[in-house]
């Protein structure tokens, strides 16, 4: 039973994590209809921006700050220079510049920082728990009440902020919403912003969590993300959050109980694959 | 205007000459490295200690006379990749030998080309089996996959004392050979001695390791066993200390990095590897290698590194015994190389293109790789 709890805790700690990356992609799809690849390469270099940040200050607060900033305006960019100028191509366009800002991101990260995994050695303030037998450690406890404020934050602009409003219009029919008087374009800037900030957050975290920041820590993300968007149900940020967890909890249990042979990284596509065949609009989606 | 033309004609002449004479000069040496993608720092590792191997050969007056050209390309520890760069490396470049400083995936697919081209072709530190048997102008100065995870086992049994082993295996072609190694030892040699508890295979970009390391915990092992590479072990060490599981981690030459003492941190103290390189040798070349290479590149030098510089070396030594360049006498000049002294210890010889040398055994002290032993069993060692 121990174990049991000890391992959906693992599961939620990893679920923690693939939400926050995730987040940023689903509200991309929600806005743009476009497959935002590219949002791993963001996610890196929130990574490596926190890190110098922190390596320069010493203030791990300041390198959380720093790194939202910069990936913000990287996000403005992405989307001023690389996607907007796109949208009248067909979606493929857009997916293929997206992976080309992916790779070359990537290879420039490389180029600065070198290709050595770089440590990043910093403690998170939070405390460490003892429940029963059960011990959560403090770099757990960051990924949960991180991630469980991140979320706070943006359940409360979409919902209860006109901004939320503006943003829920826009991601339904941006003409719609244009028509209505909503600056639409700055809406998707906005939505880009948001995204980005947050991948820095999950970039830095994953960078403390596992000690480790490095040029190609975008690529696994990069295609998990996709089919976790998929299975949330394309454009819904809570589906995205709840498949990330399910994901998360179900990764763990294969590797702790289920004695197969399957590679964890399966998992994501073979419930891409159910959601395609039974439920094509995804766990949360509404069939729009 | 005629005059420029002219001058441009001469000038094109004057650079094909050169191009040409330049070309006829040199011994040129091929050097597949992944420089970019997740396996560029080993990439790198092996680049600068092949530059140092060519520095040396070429300051004490190169090869037969002539000098030494390395010519490295990245193949990203790619399969495609690196197929496309050997051909280019005996089409346009016209090596004369090559050295394989990547992974196995990379590695046992070019293999079959420098066969048939009949250009010896060393590999470091790679250790699937196919390598070699690719034919006989293939060879390995690392250990055989096999070989090294027989060794690991008998670290395991032998000077460690272990009763229950778990594995965590990195699922490549890596990590499988060597568990593959492992646990034929442990089935020839170690029934009723020590057993295997459990075994989890893990994929490659794995960077959480908590989930395993869970189910090895119910399992109270006194040894855990990780085939992976410094990435992954070094979490696998991390993350095992943190939940609090005191069991010795045994890992292998994947794990021989620095970079892996960076990510686990102090709960590297006490991490045991069977490897290529000993870093306490007493041999003069090889302190002079290891201080080298951290004064020029700012960080230690790994066995990577060590087994590329060899690969580079024992190509370079048999050119000047066979007296020759061609393909055929360079290979037979490999295959004879009797008690070469190498960075990596003595090898003693090559048996079907793998080497023959005894098995380092370090331990992690003070943040730094130490002596722990060495596995000289020639039943255990030879391929």
């Amino acid at each position: 039973m121990q174990g049991l709890i000890e391992q959906l805790l693992n599961g939620i700690a990893m679920g923690s994590i693939y939400a926050l990356v995730t987040l940023g992609l689903a509200l991309v799809y929600g806005i743009m209809r476009i497959l935002h690849v590219a949002h791993a390469a963001v996610y890196t270099v929130g990574a490596y921006a926190g890190l110098y940040i922190f390596h320069g200050t010493g203030n791990l607060f300041l390198a959380f700050i720093g790194a939202m900033v910069l990936c913000a305006i990287m996000g403005i960019i992405i989307e001023r220079f690389l996607y907007y100028p796109l949208m009248k191509y067909p979606p493929f366009v857009p997916l293929i510049g997206s992976i080309t800002v992916l790779l070359a991101i990537e290879e420039v990260c490389r180029l600065v920082a070198g290709p050595y995994i770089i440590t990043f050695p910093a403690k998170l303030p939070f405390p460490e728990a003892h429940i029963g037998g059960i011990f959560i450690s403090s770099t757990l406890m960051a990924v949960y009440c991180i991630t469980a404020s991140v979320l706070f934050i943006l359940w409360y602009i979409t919902t209860k902020t006109s901004l939320g409003l503006a943003m829920r219009a826009t991601s339904q029919d941006i003409s719609m919403a244009s028509a209505t008087g909503i600056n639409s374009h700055m809406i998707v800037s906005i939505t880009f912003i948001i995204g980005s900030a947050i991948a820095a957050i999950a970039g830095i975290l994953v960078g403390i969590y596992y000690n480790q920041v490095y040029p190609t820590m975008g690529t696994v993300p990069a295609y998990k993300t996709l089919a976790l968007i998929v299975v949330g149900g394309l454009g819904s940020v809570p589906g995205a959050v709840v498949a990330s967890l399910l994901l998360g909890i179900g990764e763990t249990i294969l590797i702790g109980y289920a004695n197969i042979p399957l590679p964890r990284d399966a998992l994501a596509f073979i419930a891409m694959i159910g959601v395609l065949m039974w439920r094509s609009e995804g766990i949360m989606g509404s069939s729009r | 205007m005629k005059y420029v033309k002219f001058f441009f004609f001469f000038l094109l002449v004057g650079f094909l000459l050169s191009g040409g004479l330049y070309a006829n000069d040199t011994i040129k040496i091929g050097l597949l490295v992944p420089l970019t993608g997740p396996a560029a720092a080993d990439g790198f590792s092996a680049h600068s200690s092949v530059k140092l191997a060519l520095e040396r050969v070429n300051s004490t007056g190169g090869l037969l006379g002539k000098k030494v050209e390395l010519i490295a390309y990245d193949d990203r520890a790619d399969g495609k990749e690196a197929v496309a760069l050997a051909r280019k490396l005996i089409e346009q470049d016209k090596v004369v030998a090559v050295v394989g400083g990547s992974y196995s995936t990379p590695s046992r697919a070019v293999a079959p080309i420098f066969q048939e081209e009949k250009i010896p072709f060393v590999a470091a530190y790679a250790v699937h089996p196919d390598i070699t048997k690719a034919g006989d102008y293939c060879f390995r100065n690392g250990f055989l996959g096999t070989v090294e995870g027989k060794s690991a086992a008998y670290v395991a049994v032998k000077m460690l004392k272990a009763k229950r082993i778990a594995l965590l295996v990195s699922d490549n072609d890596f990590g499988r050979t060597l568990a593959e190694g492992f646990k034929y030892y442990m089935n020839k040699y170690a029934k009723g001695i020590a057993t295997i508890v459990s075994e989890q295979a893990y994929p490659f970009q794995e960077k959480d390791f908590k989930a395993y390391l869970t189910k090895i915990k119910q399992e109270n092992p006194d040894l855990i066993f990780a085939s992976g590479y410094y990435f992954q072990t070094g979490p696998i060490v991390k993350q095992a200390r943190e939940m609090g599981i005191n069991a010795h981690i045994l890992g292998e030459e994947g794990a021989d990095s620095p970079k892996l003492l960076e990510i686990a941190g102090p709960s590297a103290e006490g991490f045991v590897i069977v490897t290529n390189l000993n870093r306490d040798d007493k041999r003069k070349e090889v302190q002079q290698f290891l201080k080298t290479y951290e004064e020029r590149f700012k960080i230690q030098p790994d066995m990577v590194g060590a087994s590329a510089y060899d690969a580079f070396m024992i190509i370079c030594d048999s050119i000047k015994r066979a007296k020759s360049t061609k393909g055929p006498d360079i290979r037979n000049a490999i295959a004879n190389i009797k008690n070469y002294d190498a960075l990596t210890g003595q090898i003693k010889s090559f048996v079907k293109g793998e080497v023959v040398k005894d098995v380092q055994v370090q331990i992690v002290k003070n943040g730094r790789f130490r002596y722990l032993g060495v596995v000289t069993d020639p039943e255990l060692i030879t391929p």
